[in-house]
């Protein structure tokens, strides 16, 4: 299931997390909605904390497994 | 002929503006890069497209060039901004007009280009 592949990955790169929220947007596991909210992303520009969540998933997005990534990030600051 | 490599950054340096997106202005392939697409639009931003999907290299090369993996991406004079997530986050907080009247002046023009890349 590649929600739980995504979400496995993101706890992997965001141990810190407060919140992480993986939704498969069309029901189809390759349009992907996450949320990640992460003191890692304190004072880091939204360009930043976006390829943070990229490059977690890297692999996915390079082999095709995530045809579309929607990123929401958040700092706790 | 210039190189892709070439083609792509003489866009990202050259254009003011420059949104690569999967499909054109005119029949856009792909919700994403519509977003983008309207999130530039409503912040008046002279918008220069270029449509990745005729070649599969052109993706290639445009991601090595930006390290960003996804479509669109979005270049204001050069620097990335970010893709269609970022774009419409900027767009709402008022910092993506900020940015344009910063760097192109508040009474820019707003015109909409399409640029085919020569591929061999």
């Amino acid at each position: 299931m590649e929600a739980e592949t995504i979400r496995a990955l993101l706890e992997q790169a965001f141990p810190d997390a407060v919140e992480l929220d993986v939704k498969d947007r069309t029901g189809t596991g390759d349009h992907f909605q996450v949320i990640v909210a992460s003191p890692t992303f304190d004072g880091l520009s939204l360009l930043d904390q976006h390829r943070r969540v990229n490059d977690a998933l890297t692999a996915m997005l390079r082999d095709g497994s995530i045809h579309e990534l929607r990123i929401k990030t958040k700092g706790t600051a | 002929m210039k190189t892709l490599q070439e083609q792509i950054s003489g866009v990202i340096e050259k254009e003011p503006v420059a949104l690569f997106m999967k499909g054109t202005p005119q029949m856009v392939m792909c919700g994403n890069s519509m977003r983008a697409l309207n999130a530039l639009h409503a912040a008046g931003a002279p918008i220069t497209t270029v449509d990745i999907l005729p070649d599969p290299r052109i993706r290639q090369e445009l991601s090595a060039l930006s390290g960003w993996p996804t479509i669109p991406q979005v270049f204001v004079q050069g620097e990335l901004i970010g893709g269609a997530d970022i774009t419409e986050e900027l767009l709402e907080s008022g910092e993506l007009q900020r940015k344009l009247d910063e760097a192109l002046g508040a009474d820019r023009a707003q015109d909409l280009k399409v640029v085919a890349l020569e591929l061999d």
